[in-house]
């Protein structure tokens, strides 16, 4: 009873804090020479309490999709990855055979071998759909046959592959008032690697003259000095009463002087800036002056946003700083946002609250999930809008999105110390009272192998490194154990929920890194790079070149080196023991856990890189999400085991599976078009996660002769 | 012993070179079993390392007794195996596995082992 008096307690003065640094940020400080202040404050008085009128909330497909589409990447604005479609039931699903195939024809040529991973995940609006490929290629195929009906390639260079080829997905908007017939009148638009905003006409493919330059929009502006691949979009932007909104991949632990985390919105129709959010200049509104940029190095968002077109507001899910692992040389604003859900305003591009998961982030936790928002049941029958944010730790919290405010009790518990920086670090660190995917501490025990060897191995690896659990501080030459890594709990492929039953569903990663800082004269002697000099992180330590696997953090005293997924030398074996990942059932109202199965079998995985072709479940580490239908059934991908299933929403069993032609690591879609129910995957592979590479975008139907 | 080595047939040296292998083998969980220990972790490793470094020795000098020893080394492993994992089976792979193909590998071996005995 204390403990909880005491947890509300701080829940109410942990938001009465947000809500006042939001206050200071937006209220205070008059740069001289800068613009104005007075009226981005008086924009923001009325933020909270009117809509102004800038912009106007009209239904975009994305806010309200037609049964039958799946219009925004997470199938909508709300992310709910939820189609209320129920053609494939769990008693027919068994029958699901290949409707279609598609190859997009984009394959690594010599300099992005070994870096693609597309994560691309198409829409379908009308009867059409829309993706992009691994570097940027937009297509629309015909959604019932998979024929191509036109493509757009805007010749990325290869160099400007960041740590992945990727891109997620693209956005759909239909231009308010505008005659069918106009060119442009609904358009594609995505981020490309080279860091552009492309709009083409939705119907040839055309690029729309009237946005930005041609058709693009150039984000270098503003951000400094163009390297290749250190600033990439590789995440779809969403669109908010009408204002495209942005930010970018900054790749990781290059240095402290990097491109800037700002995010931006533009006006959908003409591409013109109507906003950026500049942590480190909150009076700046659109472009930096003359010579100077955006502030360097801040966090970023590299993933998906959400956004609430009633409010007006989109939900940024922050990451980290540019340097992970090392915070000494922070900014206030930096230890503000970083690891944050920010709600901002896209009429005025001001901040109306933040949720900080992570206080002095040096473990790479930044968000990288798409949050969900619903209409929260309460005990009383009432709903409040909320918004759901799981977290790399496994954390989910559950926050009133107009105020940010937590539902459920948030405590902060004591947090380890010591490590490189012990008094920069938090002492304490936020748990979420709602739900968290993570597991205990780990335990000698808990080390693997195959042999009582490499176990032996691994247990003197265990005793030898530091670990104080969760947020162990990072340590210098001596290795620290970082668990859960930074690929989760939830990552990119976000949760999926199905308000009808009240289930969430979010998939999940069980796995430490094991890592260690690396003195400047250890790094230079092993002449790591940062990007502008020529880098590529690939002198590794560890098997591949996972990021952070000597990361030389410029700026910092100290590089990182990252072993991901803590295998161990020689036979390349998780020094831990399965499950890596599995898939969990949560019940919406209470969080707790209504079923939780491992994910992904041990077909493909083995020793020495191997493929055992055991199939039994061993849960695989996983990238990608799930959706969920009506009918209760759930389609995922995503593990290593090149499978797509279906799982009962109910039992968690598995129903249905196939064996892709590459790589499962992006979302499916679910769509329907003449009365027949599809379901559609890109099978494209994933470097990091060692799966086939391929180009397939594959169509499962039930048998027409069942329709 | 010289005649002893002058009747090693085929089965006679893949014992000597078996018992030779699970030596090492002893030697090597023992040498990592000692550095465990030493740094605060389980004992097992090094118990179960002098085990085997005893089995193969008695082995290599055709002793039943190297089995007998194997097989307490096995048996012991299992009851451990099951203390600290349960019937987790990912988690007894490494644990059992790599001693019952040694097992039945012995058990194969057991009649060259019992002629020769029987020679000497």
């Amino acid at each position: 009873m204390i403990t909880s008096l005491r947890v509300l307690t701080y829940v109410v003065s942990l938001s009465l804090a947000t809500h006042a640094v939001a206050q200071d940020a937006e209220g205070e400080t008059e740069i001289p020479g800068g613009p104005t202040t007075s009226e981005a404050q008086i924009d923001v008085g009325d933020s909270q309490a009117v809509q102004t009128p800038t912009f106007s909330a009209t239904s975009q497909p994305s806010d309200d999709p037609a049964p039958g589409d799946w219009a925004a990447w997470g199938r909508d604005s709300a992310a709910s990855r939820h189609s209320p479609l129920s053609e494939i039931t769990p008693d027919n699903v068994s029958q699901l055979e290949v409707a279609w195939t598609y190859r997009t024809g984009d394959m690594p040529k010599e300099e992005g071998q070994g870096k693609y991973a597309p994560e691309t995940t198409p829409l379908k609006v009308g009867d059409n759909l829309y993706l992009c490929s691994a570097m940027n290629v937009l297509i629309s195929l015909d959604a019932q046959t998979g024929e191509e009906q036109w493509r757009h390639d805007p010749q990325v260079d290869s160099g400007a592959i960041p740590y992945s080829a990727s891109c997620r997905g693209v956005t759909y908007y239909e231009v308010p008032d505008a005659a069918d017939d106009q060119l442009c009148a609904t358009r594609i638009i995505e981020g490309t690697l080279d860091a552009r905003l492309i709009a083409v006409d939705a119907q040839t493919g055309e690029l729309c003259q009237s946005f930005g330059d041609g058709g693009t929009v150039d984000l270098w502006a503003g951000i400094g000095e163009r390297v290749p691949g250190w600033y990439a979009v590789t995440a779809p932007p969403v669109v908010v009463q009408g204002v495209l909104v942005t930010g970018a991949q900054v790749k990781d632990g290059q240095a402290e002087d990097a491109p800037s985390g700002v995010i931006r919105g533009y006006d959908a129709v003409t591409g013109e800036l109507e906003w950026a959010w500049d942590m480190g200049k909150p009076n700046l509104d659109g472009l930096p002056p003359e010579g100077e940029t955006y502030t360097r190095g801040t966090p970023n968002m590299w993933t998906t946003a959400s956004s609430d077109e009633q409010l007006g507001y989109v939900y940024l899910p922050m990451g980290n700083s540019s340097v992970d692992y090392w915070g000494g040389n922070r900014s206030e604003e930096e230890n503000e946002f970083s690891t944050s859900l920010v709600a901002i305003d896209v009429n005025t591009g001001e901040l109306v609250w933040h949720f900080q998961t992570v206080h002095y982030d040096v473990w790479d936790y930044d968000l990288g999930s798409q949050p969900n928002l619903v209409d929260f049941p309460l005990d009383d029958g009432s709903t409040v809008p909320a918004i759901i944010l799981p977290s790399k730790q496994g954390d989910i919290y559950v926050l009133n999105r107009e105020t940010g405010e937590s539902l459920f009790p948030v405590e902060e518990v004591e947090a380890p110390t010591g490590g490189a920086e012990p008094d920069n670090l938090s002492p304490t660190q936020p748990r979420s009272g709602y739900h968290s995917l993570a597991f205990p501490n780990l335990e000698e025990k808990d080390m693997w192998g195959m042999t009582p060897i490499d176990q032996l191995w691994c247990r003197i690896q265990f005793r030898r490194a530091s670990y104080k659990g969760m947020y162990t501080p990072p340590t210098v030459g001596q290795r620290f154990i970082q668990y859960p890594g930074y690929n989760g709990g939830n990552d990119w492929g976000s949760a999926a929920v199905d308000a009808e039953r009240g289930i969430i569903i979010a998939n999940y990663n069980d796995i430490p890194n094991f890592n260690r800082l690396i003195p400047r004269e250890e790094a230079e002697e092993r002449n790591l790079q940062p990007i502008y000099a020529g880098g590529d992180n690939t002198d590794s330590e560890s098997d591949g070149p996972a990021e952070g696997a000597g990361d030389p953090q410029v700026g910092a005293p100290y590089a990182i080196d990252v072993n991901a997924g803590w295998r161990a030398p020689i036979t390349g074996m998780p020094c831990t023991a399965p499950p890596y990942g599995g898939i969990r059932a949560i019940d919406l109202a209470s969080g707790e856990t209504l079923w939780d199965e491992p994910l992904g079998t041990a077909r493909k995985n083995g020793p020495f890189g191997i493929p055992s072709h055991m199939p039994f479940k061993i849960g695989t580490p996983n990238n990608g999400g799930p959706l969920v239908t009506a009918s209760g059934l759930i389609f995922i991908a995503a593990a290593t085991d090149d499978l797509i299933r279906a799982i009962d929403t109910e039992t968690g069993e598995v129903l249905w599976n196939d064996v892709l032609p590459a790589g499962g690591q992006a979302n499916p879609i679910t769509y329907e078009v003449n009365g027949r129910q599809y379901v559609v995957i890109g099978a494209g592979g994933h470097h990091f996660m060692e799966t086939p590479i391929g180009d397939y975008v594959i169509a499962y139907a039930l048998p027409e002769d069942d329709n | 012993m010289a005649t002893d080595k002058a009747s090693r047939g085929v089965g006679g040296w893949s014992l000597l070179v078996f018992a030779i292998i699970l030596a090492i083998l002893g030697l090597i969980l023992a040498a990592g079993g000692l550095w465990l220990v030493t740094l605060g972790g389980s004992w097992y490793y090094l118990i179960a390392g002098l085990g085997l470094i005893i089995s193969g020795g008695l082995m290599a000098r055709d002793s039943l007794t190297g089995v007998w020893i194997y097989f307490l080394v096995l048996l012991g492993t299992l009851i451990w195996a099951l203390w600290e994992v349960g019937l987790s089976p990912w988690e007894l792979l490494p644990r059992v596995f790599g001693y019952i193909v040694l097992g039945v590998i012995i058990l194969a071996l057991l009649p060259t082992l019992k002629r020769r005995q029987a020679t000497i």
